[in-house]
């Protein structure tokens, strides 16, 4: 379907009439939707001393919409195609093929309209002139997105007040820490007042202090008006932020909903989670336990095992659960019943966690289905 | 209404010539800021094409004895290629100033674009809206100023070093062939600066372009010395033109490509075609760079 048939004619000389006319209705539009889009590139790996080149599939037909006003999630490990799929957005990568439209510009067609309707932070805290100072970096960048120089100063201003860098604005980034660097490159994220924001995992080298007042900020700016999209490893960050969550794995959208959707989805039943030794023989028990319905178990970095074991009545099942591991050569070491989270959403659907790291696995492994 | 102000955004009205001239000075400031922030980068500039032009007088000085030899034989010798030059510490120093302010239009490309795709900031640089050319047009003016600020001083330290009048030849004639070679020089650099993007390797492409173009360019002897093919590869090579153009001006000598109104159109010429062509080039391979991993992958 094509985007643009569904909004207003658009004057060619006024841009910004047009872009006010867009969405804000009662119904919330897509502001960004994605059709079918794939990324194939070659990638070259180093095998004993020979140099070979792969093709990896970074996105495998890929649709999605997001909603004018939303924060929208995009969760998943490293490597899984989030930030390619961002890219692709941002006009930073051209597809292999599909089609996507930004607040109702072609991005293969409209690059300059699609980068003005956007403020983004992509690389954390690089992107910065470490020789300017952080005010002259936000001045930089506000005229690169033609945003006129009495506005420009004024937003400045605001966002400096906003974001509380008066104390450090005037130094050479080269002096900042790296939380400092980090508000500064959300800074300038917003300094061309854009109708959608993205931030490629904004908070990761932010104090847990900071990192709370940002996602207050992203909140307000969401009540404000602004369509975010958030891509995050972090679940807690899904759960608190985003209205909706696309979960992506090996450059396909597993999952897509609100979280609490997304929840609801595997959540037939109660989990246990337990922690510790688990022989194969003990795990099989377990699974065929009357009741019992299914039993993920995880490796995990201290040499332990982590097990969800799903079943209709938590309550009622304990005691069996514990009974018939103990008696099959497990040690428990840990043991509680668990809230359902978009972490378990992953593992139900991919059989991993989150904190895997996909690069490999994508240039050897065929993709998922959904 | 912060409403009003998000559904517009800032930066999506229609840029017109002021915001675009806006946006080559931001680039421009910034670039000379950072630069006025590294102490003593400027002064070493200066003092480097003393040094180039130092060390072939020192040469030539040796090799025949005694500097009215030296001179004599290099009047000789190029007389015999075209052009008798009869000071040859002028003609040194000229040629090596010419060829700083290439070499350093060229290298400042290259090197600024490495940095910014080692730093991050070439991606937040595509993320803009602003046009590629003006950017370019921006780190340009920033790279002919510099070089033209180190040219002026190495010339008036050359000029006390090697005790030369650069002024005593036709020098508006000079300045103006400079002027109009700088288009020219944009292109190339445009193409360089492609290059240095999809290679992404600054330092070994530099080093060895940095001998070739000195080879080229006639920096201490007249390219009608080389053999034929060598030769018309030298002189349709534009910095080759320009280094000509001026030293011929400024020294009274013959153009090795005939008269003023041939080397006038034949700079015309290149001002004209090769920053298109450049620009061209780096559009062609910027997009050949996003339909693989993007200008972010250094």
């Amino acid at each position: 379907m094509n985007l643009r048939a569904e909004y207003p004619e658009r004057p060619s000389r006024d841009i910004v009439k047009y872009v006010g006319a867009c969405g804000r209705g009662t119904m919330p539009e897509p502001i960004i939707r994605v059709e079918n889009l794939s990324k194939t590139f070659m990638s070259k790996v180093r095998k004993k001393g020979k140099r070979e080149r792969k093709q990896v599939h970074a996105l495998a037909d890929v649709s999605l919409d997001i909603l004018d006003g939303e924060i929208f999630g995009l969760l998943g490990p490293n490597g899984a195609g989030k930030t390619t799929l961002i890219k692709c957005l941002t006009t930073l990568l051209l597809p292999t093929s599909g089609k996507m439209w930004v607040n109702g510009f072609d991005v293969h067609k409209e690059e300059d309209k699609v980068r003005a309707s956007i403020g983004c932070m992509l690389m954390g805290d690089r992107g910065l002139y470490w020789k300017l100072t952080g005010r002259e970096n936000l001045d930089f960048f506000g005229a690169l997105y033609h945003v006129p120089k009495a506005p420009r100063r004024k937003r400045m201003d605001d966002l400096v007040s906003l974001l509380k860098l008066d104390e450090f604005v005037d130094r050479t980034v080269e002096t900042y820490s790296s939380g400092q660097r980090m508000i500064l490159a959300f800074a300038k994220s917003l300094i061309n007042d854009a109708p959608i924001l993205i931030l490629d995992e904004p908070t990761v080298t932010m104090d847990v202090p900071t990192a709370r007042e940002l996602r207050h900020i992203v909140k307000e700016l969401n009540r404000q008006g602004k369509t975010i999209v958030y891509t995050t490893h972090l679940m807690h960050e899904a759960e608190e932020l985003c209205d909706r969550v696309a979960i992506i794995d090996h450059g396909q959208i597993i999952a897509l909903g609100t979280t609490a959707e997304l929840k609801a989805s595997i959540r037939t039943e109660d989990v246990v989670e337990m922690e510790g030794i688990f022989p194969e023989e003990a795990v099989e028990r377990m699974r065929a336990v009357p009741g019992i319905l299914d039993v993920g178990a995880v490796a995990m970095d201290s040499g332990l095992t982590k097990l969800d074991v799903r079943c209709r009545d938590s309550r009622a099942m304990l005691s069996k659960i514990i009974e018939t591991a103990s008696g099959n050569g497990a040690s428990i070491q840990f043991i509680k019943p668990k809230e359902v989270t978009l972490e378990d959403v992953f593992i139900t659907k991919t059989g991993r966690t989150l904190s895997v790291d996909t690069r490999v696995l994508g240039e050897k492994e065929a993709p998922r289905g959904r | 209404m912060a409403g009003e102000t998000v559904a517009r955004g800032l930066g999506l009205a229609r840029p017109g010539p002021r915001t675009s001239l806006g946006i080559i000075w931001t680039v421009f400031l910034a670039r000379l800021r950072i630069i006025l922030r590294y102490k003593g980068a400027i002064l070493g500039e200066s003092l480097l094409p003393v040094v180039f032009a130092g060390l072939p007088i020192l040469l030539g000085i040796a090799v025949a004895g005694d500097e009215q030899t030296a001179a004599e034989n290099f009047f000789r010798t190029t007389a015999g290629a075209g052009q008798g030059a009869s000071d040859f510490r002028l003609y040194m120093l000229l040629g090596s100033n010419t060829f700083m302010v290439v070499s350093l239009m060229l290298w400042l490309i290259g090197y600024w674009v490495r940095r910014e795709q080692e730093t991050g900031t070439l991606e937040a640089l595509y993320l803009a809206p602003a046009k590629r050319l003006h950017v370019l047009a921006g780190v340009t003016s920033y790279t002919l100023v510099r070089a033209l600020i180190a040219f002026v001083s190495a010339m008036v330290i050359g000029s006390i070093v090697f005790q030369v009048n650069p002024l005593a030849g036709n020098f508006p004639a000079a300045l103006g062939y400079l002027i109009l070679g700088i288009p020219a020089l944009w292109g190339i650099s445009f193409i360089f600066g492609a290059l240095i993007l999809r290679i992404k390797e600054a330092n070994s492409v530099i080093q060895l372009l940095q001998w070739v173009l000195a080879f080229a360019m006639g920096v201490y002897f007249p390219v009608t010395v080389f053999p034929a093919l060598v030769r018309y590869a030298a002189m349709a090579f534009p910095p080759t033109l320009m280094n000509d153009a001026m030293r011929s001006t400024l020294l009274g000598l013959t153009s090795i490509y005939g008269p003023w109104y041939i080397v006038l159109g034949l700079m015309l010429m290149a001002a004209w075609t090769v920053p298109l062509l450049g620009y061209e080039f780096f559009l062609a391979v910027e997009r050949r760079i996003k339909k693989d991993q993007g200008v972010g992958q250094f």
